[in-house]
C-alpha cells in the first residue's frame, strides 16, 4: 500500500466516528436549542391567557389562526397534587384544520381563580419531527463528510506531494542504483531536515556498498592472479612427474586424475579473473560482431563434442546479425549459453537457438524449472553437477556491461534463454 | 642454447630450470630485477624467460632495458596477469611471445622452441617429428614430402603431439587444449577418442613412422610405429 492510500484511509477512518459522534452532538444540542424557544413562547403564551382568563378578559380563539393553541379546564386540587406543577412535554396532537396530528411542544401547568377553582391550562405548539430532523442532520453529515473528504483528498495530496518530492527522487534513486555503476549522485536538494538525513544515510551506505563492492573485486582479481603461480608450479611438477619417472599404471592414473582436478581450478581460476576484468570494465574496445556465425560455429564444435548424447539441433538464424560489441566478450556470451545448453541437456535432448528481431533465444530440453533468481548467481550448480557454475554467471555479467538483459522461462520442458540485442 | 629464466617464485623457478634442462638447454636464473639486469648486461641469451611482476621491479621496465641494449635476446613474457593489456603492451616493446601463468612446460617448451626458429631466419615455420613435417603457418602436412589432407581438429590434435615428443598426453588435456573454452569440466571425453582413432587411421593409411599410441587406456602418446 503506498503510503499517500495510507494517509488518505486513515484520515477517512479516523473521521468517521468524530464525524457520527459530532452528528449525534449536534442532533441533541439542535433539539434542546429548539424546546427552549419553544417552551419561553409557550410560557409566555401560557401567562397571556392566564392573565386573561383572571382579569376576564376575552380569551385568543383556541385556535386562532396562529399555530399556538390552549385548553383550560376546571380541575379539583387532588388531580392538580398529582401532577408537577409545571411540565413541558412533546406530544402528537390534532389538529383540526388540518385534519391531521403533527407533533407539538405542549406545557401544562395550573392556576387558581379568585373563587378558588383550579384549572389545568395546556398550551402547545406544533414543533419539528425528530425523524425529519434527524434524516436531514444524517443527510447532511454524510454530504459534510464527503465532501470534508474531498477536500482533504485534494488538500493532502497537493501538500503531500509537494512535500515529499525529496522522497521519491530518493526512492527512485534507490530503484535505479547498481551497485559498482556509481552513475548517479544520490539527489541532496531538499531543505527538510529529516530528507536530508535520509539522503545521507543513502549516500554513506553507497559509500560503503561501493567500497565493499570495490575491495571484493580487488580481492577476486588478486587472489585469482596471486593463484597462477603455484597453480603453474603444481602443473608444471605434476607433468614432471608423469614424463620423466616411470610411474606405474596406476600412480599415472592417480597422476592424470590430479592433473584433470588442477585443470579444472586453473579453469575455474581464469573464469573468476575474465569476470572481474569484465566487471572491471577491461574489454573496452568493439567492434562489429556476426553472431550469426559465432552461433553457427559454436553449434558444430557442440554437436562433435556432444555426438554420444544424441541431441538434436533446431537452428532459425539469419544470414549475418551484426551488434558492435567486443569480440571476444561476444564469443564468450555466445559459447556459455551453447555450452549451457548441450552440458545441462538430456540424453536425446534439443537445442533450439534462433535470432528473430533483435532477440537470441537458446532452448534446451529439461525436467524441471529452474529458479531463475539464482541460476545466474556464480557457483549455482543444479544437482551436483561438475561443471563450474560460472557459466550463466558470466552470461549474465557480460549481458550487464551492454545493459543487456537475459531472461529465463521454462515452457514446454525446454529451459530458454533470451537475450535482446541493441542491432546496429 | 642458453636461456635466462627471470622469475621471483623460487619453486616455478626450480622446476621449469629442471624442465628446461631435462631438454638440453643450458639454463641460468635470476630471481629479481637487479640479478637479472646483471646478467642481461654481462651475457647474451638465446632466450630470456620474463615475468613481469617482479618483487623489485616491473618486468616491462627489463624489457625495455633489454631492447635499448640492441641485443639479439629472444623474450617470452610470462605474467600472471593474462591480460590483452599487457600483452599488448609487451609485444610492442618487442617481446617474441606471451605465455600466461599457469602455463604447461610443453607448451613453454614449444614456444622456446618457435620463437628461436624464428629468430633463426627460417622462412617457413615449420616442424618434423620421423617422416613427418608440419608447415605452422599453412596448416599443412607432409608425410615423406607427400602432402596429407587432414581436417582442421585432426591437425590440431597431431600439432599438440608433435610439440610434446615422448610425452603422455591424457584425453582431458588434449580436449581441453583443442577445443579450448567450449570443454565443459563435466564432459565426458570420449569425442576425443573418436578423433585420436581418424588420425591415426590417416596417419598409417599416408605411411607414416610415427602413430598416436594409446596408454593404459587413458592417454596418448606420439610414438614409432613398430616394425612387424
Amino acid at each position: 500500500m503506498k503510503l499517500f492510500h495510507r494517509v488518505i484511509l486513515t484520515l477517512s477512518l479516523g473521521l468517521l466516528p468524530v464525524m457520527a459522534l459530532w452528528s449525534v452532538l449536534f442532533y441533541y444540542g439542535m433539539v434542546n436549542e429548539i424546546n427552549d424557544e419553544a417552551d419561553d413562547t409557550l410560557g409566555d403564551y401560557a401567562q397571556l391567557v392566564m392573565r386573561r382568563v383572571l382579569a376576564g378578559q376575552p380569551l385568543p380563539a383556541p385556535n386562532n389562526g396562529s399555530n399556538n393553541s390552549y385548553s383550560i379546564t376546571p380541575v379539583d386540587e387532588d388531580y392538580m397534587l398529582r401532577y408537577p406543577p409545571i411540565k413541558y412535554y412533546d406530544e402528537m396532537v390534532y389538529i383540526p384544520e388540518k385534519e391531521e396530528t403533527e407533533p407539538a411542544r405542549v406545557l401544562r401547568t395550573f392556576f387558581c381563580d379568585a373563587e378558588g377553582q383550579h384549572y389545568e391550562i395546556q398550551v402547545a405548539t406544533p414543533t419539528f419531527e425528530r425523524a425529519d430532523l434527524l434524516e436531514t442532520i444524517a443527510w447532511n453529515m454524510a454530504l459534510l463528510y464527503l465532501v470534508l473528504m474531498l477536500t482533504i483528498f485534494i488538500v493532502v495530496s497537493l501538500v503531500y506531494y509537494f512535500n515529499m518530492r525529496p522522497l521519491y527522487r530518493l526512492l527512485q534513486w534507490l530503484d535505479s542504483y547498481i551497485p559498482g555503476t556509481k552513475k548517479v549522485e544520490v539527489p541532496t536538494d531538499t531543505s527538510v531536515v529529516e530528507f536530508r538525513k535520509l539522503s545521507e544515510a543513502a549516500q554513506r551506505a553507497m559509500n560503503r556498498t561501493e567500497q565493499l563492492f570495490e575491495q571484493q573485486k580487488q580481492f577476486i582479481g588478486n587472489a585469482s592472479h596471486e593463484l597462477q603461480t603455484p597453480l603453474a608450479i603444481l602443473g608444471n611438477r605434476l607433468e614432471w612427474l608423469v614424463n620423466t619417472t616411470s610411474p606405474s599404471e596406476q600412480q599415472l592414473a592417480e597422476m592424470l586424475k590430479m592433473r584433470q582436478s588442477l585443470a579444472r581450478l586453473v579453469r575455474l581460476n581464469k573464469t573468476l579473473l575474465l569476470l572481474s576484468k569484465i566487471e572491471n570494465g577491461q574489454f573496452p574496445e568493439s567492434s562489429d560482431v556476426d553472431i550469426a556465425a559465432i552461433v553457427r560455429d559454436n553449434i558444430e564444435i557442440y554437436s562433435e563434442i556432444y555426438e554420444e548424447r544424441g541431441i538434436t539441433e533446431k537452428v532459425e538464424l539469419p544470414e549475418t546479425y551484426i551488434v558492435h560489441m567486443n569480440e571476444s566478450l561476444t564469443s564468450t556470451l555466445i559459447n556459455n549459453l551453447l555450452k549451457n545448453s548441450y552440458l545441462h541437456n538430456i540424453e536425446g535432448g534439443t537445442v533450439k537457438v534462433s535470432i528473430h528481431g533483435d532477440t537470441l533465444t537458446v532452448a534446451n530440453s529439461g525436467t524441471e524449472a529452474l529458479d531463475p533468481s539464482l541460476i545466474f548467481e556464480r557457483f549455482y550448480h543444479k544437482g551436483g553437477s561438475d561443471s563450474t557454475g560460472l557459466g550463466l554467471a558470466l552470461v549474465s555479467s557480460i549481458a550487464r556491461n551492454y545493459n543487456l538483459t537475459v531472461a529465463y522461462s521454462f515452457t514446454d520442458s525446454m529451459h530458454t534463454f533470451s537475450i535482446r540485442f541493441n542491432s546496429k | 642454447m642458453k636461456i635466462l629464466i627471470i622469475e621471483d617464485d623460487s619453486s616455478l623457478r626450480e622446476i621449469i630450470e629442471r624442465g628446461l634442462l631435462s631438454e638440453g638447454y643450458v639454463v641460468e636464473t635470476a630471481s629479481c630485477y637487479a640479478e637479472a639486469n646483471d646478467k642481461i648486461a654481462g651475457y647474451s641469451y638465446d632466450c630470456i624467460l620474463l615475468d613481469i611482476m617482479l618483487p623489485d621491479g616491473n618486468g616491462l621496465r627489463l624489457l625495455e632495458h633489454i631492447k635499448s641494449l640492441k641485443k639479439s635476446d629472444h623474450v617470452i613474457i610470462i605474467s600472471a596477469r593474462d591480460s590483452l593489456d599487457d600483452k599488448v603492451t609487451g609485444l610492442d616493446l618487442g617481446a617474441d611471445d606471451y605465455i600466461a601463468k599457469p602455463f604447461y612446460m610443453a607448451e613453454l617448451s614449444a614456444r622456446i622452441k618457435s620463437v628461436v626458429r624464428r629468430g633463426a631466419g627460417s622462412i617457413s615455420n615449420r616442424m618434423t617429428a620421423g617422416n613427418m613435417t608440419l608447415d605452422l603457418t599453412a596448416r599443412s602436412v607432409e608425410v615423406d614430402g607427400k602432402p596429407l589432407t587432414l581436417l582442421k581438429k585432426e591437425y590440431d590434435i597431431l600439432l599438440y603431439f608433435m610439440q610434446r615428443p615422448g610425452h603422455i598426453v591424457d584425453k582431458a588435456m588434449l580436449a581441453e587444449s583443442v577445443w579450448g573454452d567450449h570443454i565443459d569440466t563435466a564432459d565426458n571425453f570420449d569425442f576425443v577418442y573418436a578423433q585420436v582413432k581418424n588420425l591415426r587411421k590417416r596417419l598409417d593409411a599416408a605411411g607414416a613412422s610415427l602413430t598416436i599410441k594409446a596408454v593404459y587406456g587413458f592417454g596418448y602418446k606420439l610414438a614409432e610405429v613398430e616394425k612387424q
